[in-house]
This record gives structure tokens, C-alpha cells and sequence, in this order.
């Protein structure tokens, strides 16, 4: 190579320069375009929305314009935040699943606000604690409602009749009213019969009853509250199945196997039904759901959004709000188990039925209360990072033995620096 | 499999226009008296800047570039969207406080010391065996070669279900000789062996391969002599052998330390189903190594600026370990 010092620093800054210029001109593209654009781009994942309506969707609104659905893979919040910083090639129409909405909230001018499109005429059709997370402080409403997570008790109702408990839902629902008395239920269920554990990890029991509370981690006014009373007693929760030996332990896609053997019961959203059918299918009519103990709580569901570059924000917002009407929410939970956000279609003949892997349980009957009932909580942009150092520590203790005061000291230790790190107070 | 056949660049006619032979001249030797080639020279070249161009300027835009935007970043507060915040040095104030961070650089070289050492040695035995073998020389090749070629995807699922706490096969041979079972993938170190192992799985029959050109470079009048003189295998091995092949083998050191300590997706892939938190390199955070740190502090939490300002730190400390590498080949030099 008879390259010259010289000769290279040429080339290095006519490759920077080239590469400035690409950059540059990708960022122009973006903004340019109509507001009444013709071709309209949705991006979701597999299962955010049914297929089936999506597709009925595009002829429904095949006169006004042409919609081209992508289900896009993998990390679908970088993609989206990729493409919304490069500002080109942006959807017309994107989902946002439900635990990255807080993170995008504080970017809400990137989204168009769907009160202005006419959210505010139908906002009463969807639960108002999933409307009010996707909305800022300000008002703005950034997120449609898609679908809920309300979580129940699901349980082995053959493994319960076995150790001479009572296998109705209602009975088992009262005996397990409180996480204490379900913990009692399920020592004695582990006694009567040996090798089984009431619940999989102690992080998912962590998780549903911080779900359970009004506060999470950080309050409205951005301070850290996670060392504070309300997560101390979800902490002590989850660690009492674990010192009383009925926590499996299962970190890790054992569960599957798990699931059908040693777990007798699971804490679990509406949409965990499908995951245990399809993890243990032999099970079938041997299941049972119930409300879960210490009341409801929500985990996932997602939103559909239009982001600012939206080509055509009127056709776009009748479209989303076609999707999402009640009636065709029925059909999602129909098709892909997807739990709708308005509470009419709770009602409708798609979800009265009884589902055959519950034995013929109506499992509307235990949701459809549980969605009604979950409380409004405040969900900060850096939630979801601030309590990944409880889940840590929780599987720690699961893995080496930690002292679960230990841990709780560690555990909050780590959170506060994350929360320093994100601007948290 | 055959060698592959010779053909020496003198075989090629060189004469095909353009300035001729010069070209090819040695850099180093520039004659005294002629006058630099200087800008004209390069101009005229610019056919061959033109076809080598896509990969500079591809190099340029998703290589280049991003890595000084990191640097620029890694002193900003920025969650991907919104306005980019200078804070100056606080984002390494806050690595050096930060247990974690140090968490993943205890992690990601103890998994490294447990994955080259097996690898380089086991190679380089491989390969001296493979030497001397005389029939399916290609077919062993091969086979220890493929997993090198395999998705390290597909082999970190492979080996989550081979060493699966509850229900993985190791633990149910064990469990045939009345081994109770051992988790594989709870345990702080075992965490780090399974890791390491995997990457020795993946990583020995490439090394081995590099190990097997430098042996077959070996003049045999060398071993021939050796063997008159009344010298083993094992002393052949470690007095001809080894330090013949020592160039290589500190080759394939800097390169297993730069593919060791990279290490990602192994962890990312064996714990990503983890139900807690998918990347956070699983139970305890044993295998959280500081790559993994970096994407979940970046691309899960939203904290660029903190991603930035953990792989530049990251990178002084590879930095300083190519230097240590360095000395050390220095020092053998010398002696």
C-alpha cells in the first residue's frame, strides 16, 4: 500500500464527510409529505393485534387508502426508537407495548396527541387506568389502548382435590383471599403432596404485588420511593414462599417443563393462559383461575400510536379506532388471546364462553372483574430500569442463598444509583 | 481435504497498464532520488480507491462514525429521543460507584481466563494429534471446525437445554450414576464455566486450524533429528514444537482476548428467557458480562450516554491489556 500519511487523512475526511452527508440527508427526508397521504404503513409484533382484523382492516379502508401491515421482529421498541430518531421511514401507525410507554411519555412530542383526532369522544369505551398511562401529565394522550394484562391465581384444581382442598373457584378465591392465606393454602398443599411448590420464582410474586399497589417506584414529582413502605411489603411477600419452601425457584425456560408437573398454582395475566397450554397441553381441563390473592393487578398490554410523521392523521385514527372497537377487541381475544381494554366487550358472545382448558371454566367471569378492579398507578419513564436491581437480588437469593436482608439492602442500593443516573431525584 | 494448490503471484503476468511494476514496491525502500508520488499519483489511482470505496465508505458510516458518536456520547445524558443533555464526567463518576459495573469486569475476565486457557491448550494438542494422523486427515478437520461456523445463537440454546438445571441432560446422566443434580445455571461459577465452555466449544477448532498450518510448516528434518537423538513426544512438543510455534501462538492470544472478552451473546441467548430480567446474564448476575451491561444499560434502560461511557471505559481496559500482552512478546523476544 503506497498510501501517504497525507493521502489517508484526505480519504478519512472525505469518508466523514460522505458519511455526514448521508446522515444529513436521511434526516431531511422524513419530515416532507401531506397530510392526507394515500399509503399508510402500521407497524405491530406477532399477537399485538389479530391478524384477521388487520387484514380486514385494509379492505374495510381500502377506499380512502391503501395500508401496508408489518409485523416486525425482534426488539421492536429499539426499532421504533431507531426510526423515530433518524425521522425517515417512520410508520404511519405503531404499537407500543405497554411497559415501554412510560419511557416514551417523556417524547410525547414525537407522537400525535389523540385527544385532537377525537379519543376524547370515546375514551369512556376503555378502562380509564390503562387510558391515563399513555397520557402525560399535560394531557396528552399518545397511546390507543390495545389490550390488558389483569392478572388472576391460575391452579391445578386435580392437584388441590388431591390434598382434600376445595377445587371451586369461588372457594379457593376465598380461602386465598390474602397473600398470607395463600401462602397457607399452599403449605399445606406441599405437605399432602410432596415435590410440588406453589409458585414458580419469587420475582413474579414480587412483581404482582407491587402491581397491587397505587405507587411503584418513583413518585409524580420524580423522587425515588422504592426504599419506601409500600415496595418493603411487596419484598417481604414474595420472600415468604421462599422461606417456607414453596418457591421452585425456576429462573429460567425449566418452566416448561415445570409447569406441568411440579407447579400447582401460577400467578399469571390472562394472556399466561395460553403460555400454560402450550407449555403443558396434557394438562388440559385440569386448570382452574381465580382472583388472585390480594387483589388484581396488571402486567403488559399494549397501545397503538401515530407517530408526528403520521401521513394521514385523520384516516389513520379512524383506522386504529376501527381496530380497536370493542366489537373487533372481542375477535382479538377470539384469535390471539389478545384481553381487550373496553370493558363492553367483556359481555359479547366471543369471551362468555367457557374455555375447554379449564375445564369449561368461564374465565371471563374471573377477568373481567379483576380488569375493572385494577388500580391507577403512576408509572415513571425509568420504572421498569429502577426495579430491575429488586428482580436481581430476588433471583440471588434464589440461586446462592443470599439473606434476603442483605439482598434488600443491595437491592436498593443498586435502584437508587439507577434512579441518580436517569435524572431521578 | 488437499492442500490447496500454489499459485505464487510470479505466476501472474504483471504488465496489465497502469505505472507498472512499481507499484509493488516495497514501502520502505522508496529510492533516493525520485520525487513522491504526491497527490497526482493518487488521482491517478483512482479506479482502485473507486472499487476498494464501498467498503471504506460502509466502514465509515456504521463503524467510524458510531464510534466517535459513542465518545461524544458517553459525556452526554441522552435517552434516545429526546434533547442530548452535556453532563460533562458524570456518567464515569457514576460508573466508578457503580457495584455492577465492576460486577462485569470481574465476570467477563474470569470467563475469559476459563475459556482461552482450555481453548488455546486444547488446540494446540488437537492440532499436533491431528498432525500426525494419517487417514481422515479432511473429515477431522471438518468436524472440529463446525462449531466455529455455528450460529453461537443456535449453540447457546443447545447448550441452555444440555446444562438446564431441572431437566437438562447432563444432569439426568449424572442422575443415572446417582449424582443428584447440579445447577448448572443458578450457581455463580458454574454460570461462568458453562459460558466458558461454550466458547471453548465454539472457539478451539478455529484455533486449531491456525495451530495445524503453523505445524505443517515445521521442517520435519527438524523432528528427524530430534529423533535420533533419543528425544519423546511430549519433550519434541515442548522443546521444538512450542517455541517454534510461538509467533502463533501469541497470534491467537490477541485474538482470543479480543474475542473473549467480547463476549455477549452467549450470555444474552442462555438467559434471555429468564424470566426476571433477560439482560441481566441471570441468577446473581453471574454471567453479566460487560458488553451485556452496556446493552442493557443502553438499549433497555433507555441511558445512552451511561452505555457509551461503559464501553469507553471498557475499552482503556482492553487497551490495557494489549499493552501487558505486548510486553510480554517483547520480553520474549529478548531471552
Amino acid at each position: 500500500m503506497d498510501l501517504s500519511r497525507r493521502g489517508f487523512l484526505q480519504a478519512a475526511a472525505l469518508t466523514a464527510a460522505a458519511s455526514g452527508l448521508t446522515v444529513a440527508c436521511g434526516g431531511g427526508s422524513g419530515s416532507a409529505g401531506s397530510k392526507n397521504g394515500k399509503n399508510l404503513t402500521l407497524w405491530y409484533w406477532g399477537g399485538a393485534l389479530s391478524d384477521k382484523v388487520v387484514a380486514e382492516a385494509k379492505t374495510h379502508f381500502s377506499g380512502q387508502v391503501k395500508l401496508t401491515a408489518a409485523s416486525i421482529g425482534g426488539d421492536f421498541k429499539q426499532k421504533l426508537t431507531t426510526t423515530l430518531a433518524a425521522g425517515a421511514s417512520v410508520p404511519d401507525i405503531t404499537g407500543i407495548k405497554g411497559e415501554d410507554m412510560a419511557s416514551f411519555l417523556p417524547n410525547a412530542g414525537r407522537f400525535l396527541d389523540l385527544n385532537d383526532l377525537g379519543f376524547k369522544k370515546i375514551a369512556s369505551q376503555y378502562l380509564d387506568w390503562k387510558t391515563k398511562l399513555a397520557r402525560t401529565e399535560d394531557g396528552k394522550q399518545i397511546g390507543f389502548p390495545i389490550d390488558i394484562g389483569p392478572t388472576a391465581l391460575f391452579y391445578r384444581a386435580d392437584l388441590f382435590d388431591k390434598a382434600g382442598l376445595p377445587t371451586d373457584p369461588d372457594k379457593v378465591a376465598a380461602r386465598a383471599g390474602t397473600w398470607e392465606e395463600y401462602f397457607a393454602l399452599g403449605t399445606e398443599l406441599h405437605r399432602k403432596v410432596p415435590g410440588t411448590y406453589l409458585v414458580n420464582n419469587i420475582g413474579s410474586v414480587f412483581n404482582m404485588a407491587v402491581g397491587q399497589g397505587t405507587e411503584r417506584f418513583i413518585d409524580k414529582d420524580n423522587r425515588f420511593i422504592g426504599d419506601q413502605d409500600h415496595i418493603r411489603k411487596a419484598w417481604t411477600t414474595a420472600v415468604r414462599p421462599y422461606t417456607l419452601g414453596l418457591d421452585a425457584k425456576i429462573n429460567d425456560n425449566t418452566w416448561n417443563a415445570a409447569v406441568g408437573k411440579t407447579l400447582t398454582t401460577e400467578l399469571g395475566a390472562a394472556w399466561h393462559a395460553l403460555d400454560i397450554e402450550q407449555a403443558a397441553p396434557k394438562t388440559k381441563g385440569k386448570w382452574r383461575v381465580c382472583a388472585m390473592p390480594g387483589g388484581p393487578a396488571n402486567q403488559g398490554g399494549s397501545y397503538l400510536a401515530l407517530p408526528k410523521q403520521c401521513r394521514n392523521p385523520e384516516e389513520a385514527f379512524k383506522i386504529i379506532s376501527w381496530i380497536l372497537s370493542p366489537e373487533n377487541d372481542a375477535r382479538g381475544f377470539t384469535d390471539a388471546a389478545i384481553f381487550p381494554a373496553a370493558p363492553a366487550a367483556y359481555s359479547m358472545s366471543a369471551m362468555t364462553g367457557g374455555d375447554p382448558f379449564f375445564g369449561g371454566q368461564k374465565i371471563i367471569e374471573v377477568f373481567g372483574p379483576a380488569a375493572k378492579a385494577i388500580p391507577s398507578s403512576y408509572e415513571a419513564p425509568a420504572d421498569a430500569a429502577v426495579m430491575a436491581p429488586f428482580m436481581t437480588e430476588l433471583s440471588s437469593i434464589e440461586a446462592k442463598g443470599k439473606k434476603p436482608d442483605d439482598a434488600w439492602k443491595d437491592a436498593v442500593g443498586q435502584a437508587k444509583q439507577i434512579a441518580r443516573r436517569q435524572g431521578v431525584s | 481435504m488437499a492442500s490447496p494448490p500454489v499459485t505464487g503471484s510470479a505466476a501472474v503476468p504483471r504488465h496489465h497498464g497502469g505505472p507498472g511494476p512499481a507499484r509493488f514496491r516495497p514501502r520502505r525502500t522508496p529510492p533516493a532520488d525520485t520525487v513522491r508520488p504526491g497527490r497526482r499519483g493518487v488521482l491517478s489511482h483512482w479506479r482502485q480507491y473507486l472499487a476498494i470505496s464501498p467498503f471504506f465508505l460502509i466502514f465509515g458510516v456504521f463503524s467510524f462514525f458510531p464510534v466517535f458518536y459513542s465518545l461524544y456520547l458517553s459525556f452526554q445524558r441522552w435517552d434516545g429521543l429526546g434533547t442530548v443533555q452535556f453532563v460533562g464526567l458524570q456518567q464515569f463518576r457514576f460508573l466508578w460507584d457503580d457495584p455492577v459495573f465492576w460486577l462485569s469486569i470481574r465476570n467477563t475476565l474470569v470467563i475469559w481466563v476459563l475459556s482461552t486457557v482450555p481453548t488455546l491448550f486444547g488446540a494446540l494438542v488437537l492440532a499436533t494429534l491431528l498432525h500426525s494422523v494419517r487417514r481422515f486427515k479432511g473429515f477431522y478437520r471438518i468436524a472440529l471446525y463446525i462449531p466455529n461456523v455455528t450460529s453461537i445463537v443456535a449453540v447457546s440454546i443447545f447448550f441452555g437445554a444440555v446444562f438446564s438445571n431441572n431437566f437438562g441432560l447432563v444432569n439426568a446422566i449424572l442422575g443415572t450414576v446417582g449424582i443428584p443434580p447440579v445447577a448448572w445455571l443458578s450457581n455463580p461459577w458454574l454460570i461462568k464455566l458453562v459460558i466458558a465452555l461454550l466458547m471453548t466449544w465454539m472457539w478451539t477448532g478455529y484455533n486449531m486450524i491456525i495451530y495445524l498450518a503453523g505445524l505443517q510448516a515445521i521442517p520435519t528434518q527438524i523432528y528427524e533429528a530430534a529423533k535420533l537423538d533419543g528425544a519423546g513426544p511430549i519433550r519434541t512438543f515442548f522443546r521444538i514444537t512450542v517455541p517454534i510455534m510461538r509467533p502463533i501462538i501469541l497470534f491467537t492470544v490477541v485474538i482470543s482476548t479480543i474475542n473473549g472478552l467480547q463476549s455477549f451473546s452467549e450470555p444474552q441467548v442462555l438467559f434471555g428467557s429468564n424470566a426476571a430480567n433477560p439482560n441481566l446474564g441471570g441468577p446473581g448476575q453471574a454471567g453479566l458480562t460487560t458488553l451485556l451491561y452496556f446493552y442493557q444499560s443502553a438499549f433497555v434502560n433507555n441511558d445512552y450516554g451511561y452505555g457509551a461511557a461503559i464501553v469507553w471505559a471498557f475499552f482503556v481496559l482492553i487497551m490495557v491489556l494489549v499493552v501487558i500482552n505486548w510486553r510480554v512478546v517483547q520480553r520474549g523476544r529478548k531471552s
